[in-house]
């Protein structure tokens, strides 16, 4: 799915492995999702997208999947 | 309670090495038991040679998320899917070895068995899983 989780990250200047650990997963998961290979739990897009302080529809495009 | 710290134990990343070592400890046993205590010594070192193998191999996320201390859920559901395609592997090879062995005018036997428990257990692990919702 189409997100703009690396986009948010490096505006922040985040590295893979501290957004990883700060949502309890591993560096490779970030990495899938920002590859659009893995798409992420309610759970974890939730937790993404309050890290990040914006809507989970922000963060997340399943039209453009 | 009982779910969520079996979890816990099964997320230690002493469980598999723990686990290979045990398995290590029976095989020798029976082994001895069967008479060739030696195969039963090599079982016990290559089992506890892997449980250490993995022990000391954390700074791999692989091999933190196969020992269980780094899984996380995209491996929840790579786990998942691993076993699904080895429990086919497992159904086509007796399916395959079924076929041979009744061709042959063999009984089947005990492919027959260990197709029907499989079959078995799918249907009710179906049950079960929309039982839960």
């Amino acid at each position: 799915m189409k997100n703009k989780v690396r986009a948010l990250r490096t505006r922040q200047n985040l590295a893979q492995g501290r957004l990883a650990e700060a949502m309890g997963v591993s560096r490779q998961t970030i990495n899938s999702i920002e590859n659009e290979r893995y798409t992420p739990s309610l759970p974890l897009a939730l937790a993404l997208a309050r890290y990040f302080d914006v809507t989970v529809e922000e963060m997340f495009d399943d039209q453009g999947s | 309670m009982t779910k969520v710290r079996s979890r816990g134990i099964t997320r230690s990343k002493w469980f598999l090495p723990a686990f290979s070592l045990v398995l290590g400890l029976v095989m020798l046993a029976v082994s001895w038991l069967g008479g060739s205590p030696g195969q039963g010594v090599i079982s016990l070192a290559v089992l506890a040679a892997f449980g250490l193998i993995i022990l000391l191999a954390g700074r791999s996320e692989t091999v933190r998320e196969l020992r269980g201390d780094g899984r996380d859920e995209r491996f929840a559901q790579i786990d998942l899917q691993a076993t699904a395609l080895s429990g086919l592997a497992v159904i086509v090879a007796l399916i395959v070895a079924w076929l041979v062995a009744t061709a042959r005018g063999q009984s089947g036997s005990p492919y027959d068995w260990l197709l029907a428990i499989g079959g078995l257990a799918y249907l009710l692990a179906v049950a079960w899983f929309r039982w839960r919702g």
